[in-house]
């Protein structure tokens, strides 16, 4: 019975995805979905990463976070990559945008988000990794973010920005989080 | 004056002294006991308990009619309690490194005697991630027999286990799916990523029973939230979407569920849509629901904001009546508030956290705020799901 439900929604998925993207929003999508494919080795969920993400928003309708966002202070909660960070800034807690404080390790897999540029108005894709093996920083609780732009709840683990990426590192602490630039966004 | 006084004062001197003896043996209290140092027991777990995760590293129990402490109970900063449903055990699901933050890890559940707060027993788990600060990822069936742990590794799946006899029965993959919404008796759905639930129907034995619903929410463009509640006596749920959609379910083998209704509809506000410039209240928080047995009533905070606004702190609690899709009572916050619960009884209380650790209570029947708590709070409080006619 689950077999033959999980093909149903496969060749849902499929055709859905088929009928809505273009080829190149395909390549991005897919790219961006490699980026997260190690952390979910079961077949369904990989269907639901090449599901149709919500797309970036063109310029006329730009979100709350991305009319104010800024591109010149990455420890701030408004810098662009930080459109749906949920913790502590690494870059607060003596690391960086992309950069693990000493003494922790980033966690090898992690979710992804797609924010604005200001500078350049194109989106790219953002891989959230927490650094982890440390207990949480304790940096100033402006370092503290929770934003949340197209972030999903746990079932679309890919988009959720809740859960503590430390799958795959030595410890599962939780220290503080990262958000390197992977490409730009399909 | 000044002599007369001074005279008056010596003679008022000389006569306290004389009498002094006999006055002192009178008014003076007894000598102070040696104590014995011991121990305090809770009563049974009242209507108006509440446990607030407090700081990075317990609940704290409360009685809220009083506004005070009444024990702790340990766990990590991602740990959850669920109380039996005889009252008489509080579990903790957590992860434990033997070294702080690393070492050896341990999954377990413990068992805490809700009288004495003793550590009664300890549980192991199969290794798990616990990997995220959720209420929905750890609850008891409504017979106290199952526990149900949902894991994350990244895969998902459900450890259920066998509560009387404090043994794991077996662990379900649930693929593409996430959390624990228990069913009246024998069983747990999840919500899962095409927009659909799958259920887990197990009563023992090997096997357990996996059936699917059709997708019935719009995962891609209205999810709903992971904080769906369960009325646990009933095997009812109800679930928000972002945009404010309640579905109401029967949760089961095969769930009923029905078609859904806007809370901002309900309240005579223009419903939301899902545009990012678009302004409306929407429900939003860490905890942002929370559903009083007696009434039958759902509480929801709610904000003004655009989609994708669903994590933003509420600035009102709507009080809304399922039954009949319709509002009962808007409720101003005095200060932004990340999680709410109810109590069961129907003399409600209503708690809220704040950003700042601070908890409020709210007397839910005329919305007046009883008192503020400098309680540590962070996001997830528990108000213990009493079943009505026991105790």
């Amino acid at each position: 019975m689950p077999v033959s439900f999980l093909d149903t929604l496969g060749e849902a998925v499929t055709r859905r995805l088929a009928a809505r993207s273009s080829r190149r929003g395909m390549l991005g999508r897919m790219g961006a979905a490699m980026a997260v494919a190690p952390a979910f080795p079961l077949l369904p969920v990989r269907r639901a990463d090449a599901a149709p993400a919500p797309t970036p928003n063109p310029a006329a309708t730009l979100t709350d976070f991305e009319r104010r966002a800024q591109s010149t202070d990455p420890t701030k909660c408004t810098y662009w990559r930080h459109c749906a960070i949920d913790g502590v800034l690494c870059g607060c807690c003596g690391g960086g945008v992309h950069t693990c404080p000493p003494g922790t390790e980033p966690s090898p897999v992690s979710w992804i988000g797609t924010c604005r540029n200001p500078d350049d108005g194109r989106s790219y894709v953002i891989a959230y990794r927490d650094c982890c093996g440390r207990n949480i920083c304790a940096a100033p609780k402006s370092c503290g973010c929770n934003t949340a732009d197209r972030e999903m709840p746990i079932y679309r683990p890919q988009a959720s920005n809740d859960i503590i990426w430390c799958f795959g590192t030595a410890s599962t602490a939780y220290h503080c989080s990262t958000a390197a630039i992977i490409g730009q966004a399909g | 004056m000044v002599n007369w006084n001074r005279k008056a004062a010596r003679r008022a001197a000389m006569a306290a002294l004389l009498l002094a003896p006999a006055g002192l043996a009178r008014a003076a209290p007894p000598v102070l006991q040696a104590e014995q140092s011991d121990v305090a027991t809770l009563p049974a777990v009242g209507a108006h308990w509440v446990l607030p995760a407090t700081d990075r590293d317990a609940y704290t129990i409360y009685d809220a009619d009083a506004g005070r402490i009444l024990g702790t109970l340990p766990a990590s900063i991602l740990g959850n309690i669920a109380l039996s449903p005889d009252r008489r055990t509080f579990y903790v699901a957590d992860t434990i490194w033997s070294r702080v933050d690393h070492g050896t890890r341990q999954d377990l559940i413990q068992e805490y005697d809700a009288h004495t707060l003793a550590l009664r027993r300890e549980i192991t788990l199969p290794p798990r991630a616990l990997a995220v600060y959720k209420g929905q990822d750890f609850d008891v069936s409504p017979d106290g027999r199952w526990g149900y742990v949902f894991d994350m590794s990244p895969a998902t799946s459900v450890t259920i286990v066998d509560l009387s006899k404090g043994a794991v029965a077996r662990t379900v993959d649930i693929p593409g799916c996430a959390l624990v919404f228990p069913w009246k008796q024998n069983g747990f759905s999840s919500l899962c990523g095409d927009g659909s639930l799958t259920n887990v129907g197990y009563a023992g034995g090997d096997t357990p029973t996996v059936t699917h619903t059709a997708p019935f929410f719009d995962a891609n463009n209205d999810p709903i939230f992971e904080q769906g509640l369960v009325d646990r006596a009933t095997g009812h749920a109800l679930f928000v979407s972002y945009t404010g959609k309640v579905y109401a379910a029967t949760l089961g083998q095969k769930p009923a569920i029905a078609a859904p209704w806007s809370i901002q509809a309900a309240a005579g506000q223009p419903v939301a849509g899902t545009g990012v410039q678009e302004q409306a209240w929407r429900p939003g928080g860490k905890q942002p629901f929370a559903w009083n047995r007696a009434s039958g009533h759902l509480f929801v905070l709610m904000h003004v904001g655009t989609y994708w606004t669903h994590k933003t702190d509420g600035t009102e609690i709507w009080e809304l009546d399922p039954a009949r899709h319709a509002l009962v009572r808007r409720i101003d916050l005095p200060m932004p508030a990340r999680g709410i619960a109810v109590s069961g009884d129907a003399a409600p209380l209503l708690y809220a956290t704040s950003q700042d650790g601070t908890m409020i209570v709210i007397d839910a029947r005329t919305g007046a705020v009883r008192r503020t708590v400098e309680a540590h709070a962070q996001s997830m409080i528990v108000a213990p799901d009493l079943p009505a006619g026991n105790g």
